[in-house]
C-alpha cells in the first residue's frame, strides 16, 4: 500500500487562504508608562555619568555668592538650577548624585528579594505539606512587624555587631541592601506561592510528570518560566516601595555614609522649609517621580501579563 | 471551631517566634555575664547595680530562660520590665506613646474608610465616567506617594504658606480640649489617611466592578430591587474581601509609616519610642513594644479572618464542615 503524500498538501494549498484582517483602531500608547521609562533612563544616565556631564556640578563644590559661601545663598535659578542648600552646595548636583546610591541599593535589594522570595514561594507552593507550612510561618513572621521597624532593628544591630565574613566586611550599603532585600521577600514569596499552587494543577505539569520528569525539572522548566512575569511585575512595584524605604531610613539617620542621599537631604532641610523650600522639596520631587515611575512601569507590566492586583 | 483553633495556634507560633527573634537580635553579641544589665545601665554603672538588675530579671540564665521569665512576668504579673535609663517601669514609659499611636492609627483608618468606600462604590457604579477616570488617576498617584515626600509638601502648603495649623503641636488629649486635639492631629492624619484610602479605593473598585457584572446583581435589578439597595447591600457585601485583607496588611504599615509622620510632626508615638530605645539599647522597652505591635497585627488579622465568615455564609459553612 502506497501512501500518497501529495494529496493532503494539495488540498491544503487549494483551500482558500483568505485571512480576514480586522483593522485595529489606533491605540494611544499609555503615556504614563513612557514617562516612567524616560525619567528612569535619564536619571540613571545622569547619575552614572555625573562626573563627565558639563551641566552637573561636583557635589562637593560650594556655589558662592560674590565669592563667599552663604547658607541658602541661591534660590532656584540660572546659577544653581535647584538652588543651594545650608552648606551652599548645589541641590541639583546632589539630587543627581543621590540617585546613584538609591538606585543601586534598590536594585540590589530587589534582586536579593526576588531570589530568596522566589525560592521560598516555589518550594512552598510546589511541595505543599510540611515545607509549605514552614515557609508560610516564616513569611508571616516577616509580615508581623511593621517593615520599617524591622529594617531599623536589623540595621542597628548589624551595625553594632560588625560582621566580617572572611575578607568581606558588611558595610552600611550592604546592610541596607540586605535588610531591604529581606523586606522584599514576604510579598514576593506570597504571590509566587499562590501562582505555583495554581500552576502545579495544570495539564502541562501533569503531562511533564507523566513523561517521567523529575521535580527539579518540572520546577525549572515548567513552573519557573510561568512565574517569572509575575515576579518581575511585583518586583517593579516593590522597587518603588524599597526606594521610598531607603529614603525613610536615610531620613532617620540610617542611610549610607556618603553625604548625598535624598533622604538625608530631606532631613537636613526640613526645619528650614520657610527659609528655603527648594533644599527639601526638590529631593522630595526626585524621590516621588522615581517611585511613581517604577509604579507606572509595574502597572503596565501587570496589564500586559494580566495579573490581578488584589493578589499582590 | 477547629478552623479557628488551627488559625489561632498558627498565630501563637508567629507571635512567639517574632518576639523571641527580637530578643535574640537585641542580645546578640552580649555574651559575657552581666552584659545585658551593663548595656541597659550604661557605662557608669557600678557592679552592685548590675548584679541587682541581673538577679531581678534573671539575666544570668540562658536566652531561652530569659525569654521564659520575661514572658511569664509580662503575662502573669503584668510586669513588662523596667527601663533603667528612665527610672520608670516600662508600662508607665509606654503609656503616653501608645495613646498617641492609637489616636493616629484609629483616626487614619476611619478616615481612609470614610473616603474610600463611597468613592469606590460610586466609581464602580459610574464606570468609565469622567469622575471614575480622574478617581483612578488620583488613587494611582497617591498610592505612589510615600509619607516621606507627602509630609513636607503638606507642611509647606498648610503650615509655612497658609499658616492654618501648628507645626509642632503639644500633645493634647481630647478630654482636655477637643478642638485643639483635632487641629493637632489633622495634618498627620491627612498624610497617613490619603495614601491608605487610595489603596482601598483601587481594591474595592476592582472588586465592585467584577461583582456588578455577576448574575445575581442582574437578577436583583430584574426583580425590581432599587439600584441603591443593590449597590450598597448586595454588591458591596460581596466585594469586601480584598478590602478587609488589605486593612489587615496595612495595619502594621500604619505604625511603620507613622514613624515618619511622627518625626515630621514631632509626635511621640510607639514608633518614635521604639527607634530611640533601639538606639539606647533599652532592652525591655524594645521587647515589650515589639511584642505589643506583633500582638496587635496578629490579632487584627485573626479578627479579619473571622469577619470573612460573618460576611459570607459560604465560607462559614465550608469551615464548619472541615
Amino acid at each position: 500500500m502506497s501512501i500518497d503524500l501529495e494529496e493532503p498538501t494539495a488540498t491544503a494549498s487549494e483551500a482558500p487562504t483568505t485571512l480576514v484582517v480586522t483593522k485595529k483602531p489606533f491605540k494611544m500608547p499609555r503615556l504614563g508608562w513612557i514617562f516612567g521609562t524616560i525619567w528612569l533612563v535619564t536619571l540613571s544616565f545622569c547619575a552614572l555619568f555625573a562626573g563627565q556631564l558639563p551641566f552637573i556640578r561636583e557635589y562637593s563644590a560650594k556655589v558662592k555668592v560674590n565669592g563667599r559661601a552663604k547658607s541658602y545663598g541661591w534660590g532656584p535659578g540660572w546659577n544653581a538650577w535647584f538652588g543651594t542648600d545650608k552648606s551652599s552646595f548645589d541641590v541639583f548636583a546632589r539630587c543627581i548624585y543621590g540617585a546613584r546610591v538609591t538606585l543601586l541599593v534598590g536594585v540590589g535589594a530587589t534582586a536579593l528579594g526576588l531570589f530568596l522570595g522566589g525560592i521560598l514561594g516555589i518550594l512552598g507552593g510546589y511541595y505543599r505539606g510540611r515545607i509549605d507550612r514552614v515557609t508560610s510561618i516564616f513569611v508571616d513572621c516577616l509580615l508581623a512587624l511593621p517593615p520599617l521597624l524591622l529594617a531599623l532593628l536589623l540595621i542597628y544591630r548589624l551595625d553594632d555587631l560588625e560582621i566580617q565574613i572572611w575578607f568581606w566586611k558588611v558595610t552600611r550599603p550592604w546592610e541596607i541592601t540586605i535588610t531591604l532585600g529581606i523586606l522584599a521577600i514576604a510579598p514576593l514569596a506570597r504571590i509566587v506561592r499562590a501562582q505555583t499552587i495554581s500552576l502545579r494543577e495544570r495539564e502541562f505539569v501533569l503531562a511533564a510528570r507523566s513523561l517521567g520528569a523529575k521535580n527539579g525539572r518540572i520546577i525549572f522548566r515548567e513552573v519557573l518560566p510561568n512565574v517569572v512575569p509575575t515576579m518581575l511585575t511585583v518586583a517593579f512595584t516593590g522597587l518603588g516601595i524599597l526606594i521610598a524605604a531607603e529614603g525613610a531610613l536615610a531620613f532617620l539617620g540610617l542611610g549610607v555614609e556618603s553625604p548625598q542621599t535624598w533622604g538625608k537631604m530631606i532631613n537636613a532641610g526640613r526645619d528650614d522649609l520657610a527659609k528655603a523650600w527648594w533644599a527639601t522639596l526638590f529631593p522630595c520631587l526626585f524621590l516621588l517621580l522615581s517611585v511613581v515611575s517604577f509604579n507606572l512601569i509595574g502597572d503596565q507590566m501587570a496589564r500586559r501579563f494580566d495579573i490581578r492586583e488584589a493578589a499582590i | 471551631m477547629r478552623y479557628f483553633l488551627q488559625r489561632f495556634s498558627q498565630f501563637l507560633i508567629v507571635f512567639f517566634l517574632v518576639t523571641f527573634g527580637v530578643m535574640v537580635l537585641m542580645r546578640a553579641g552580649l555574651n559575657a555575664p552581666g552584659d545585658p544589665a551593663r548595656t541597659m545601665l550604661g557605662g557608669t554603672a557600678s557592679q552592685q547595680q548590675i548584679d541587682t538588675i541581673t538577679a531581678r530579671y534573671h539575666l544570668d540564665s540562658n536566652i531561652l530562660g530569659q525569654y521564659w521569665f520575661w514572658l511569664k512576668g509580662m503575662v502573669w504579673e503584668g510586669d513588662f520590665g523596667y527601663s533603667v535609663q528612665q527610672n520608670l517601669s516600662v508600662v508607665d514609659y509606654m503609656r503616653p506613646t501608645i495613646l498617641t499611636t492609637l489616636f493616629l492609627g484609629v483616626y487614619s483608618l476611619v478616615w481612609a474608610l470614610i473616603i474610600a468606600v463611597p468613592l469606590a462604590v460610586y466609581q464602580a457604579y459610574k464606570r468609565d465616567s469622567f469622575l471614575d477616570k480622574s478617581g483612578n488617576f488620583f488613587s494611582f498617584f497617591f498610592i505612589s506617594v510615600p509619607a516621606l515626600v507627602f509630609a513636607p509638601f503638606i507642611i509647606y502648603i498648610f503650615v509655612t504658606k497658609l499658616d492654618w495649623f501648628p507645626r509642632i503641636g503639644e500633645k493634647i488629649y481630647p478630654w482636655d480640649d477637643l478642638g485643639a486635639h483635632f487641629k493637632n492631629f489633622f495634618l498627620p492624619v491627612v498624610v497617613l489617611a490619603v495614601p491608605l484610602s487610595a489603596i482601598f479605593v483601587r481594591l474595592l473598585r476592582a472588586d465592585m466592578v467584577a461583582t456588578l457584572q455577576s448574575d445575581f446583581i442582574t437578577l436583583a435589578s430584574a426583580k425590581g430591587v432599587p439600584p441603591g439597595r443593590t449597590l450598597w447591600t448586595h454588591a458591596l457585601r460581596n466585594s469586601l474581601f480584598s478590602l478587609l485583607t488589605s486593612v489587615g496588611v496595612n495595619l502594621g504599615g500604619l505604625v511603620g509609616g507613622a514613624l515618619i509622620v511622627e518625626q515630621y510632626f514631632n509626635m511621640k508615638g510607639m514608633g518614635f519610642l521604639l527607634v530611640s530605645t533601639i538606639l539606647s539599647k533599652d532592652l525591655f522597652v524594645v521587647q515589650s513594644l515589639s511584642a505589643i505591635l506583633v500582638a496587635t497585627v496578629v490579632l487584627a488579622n485573626l479578627g479579619i479572618d473571622l469577619m470573612y465568615a460573618v460576611i459570607d455564609p459560604r465560607i462559614r459553612h465550608a469551615r464548619a464542615l472541615s
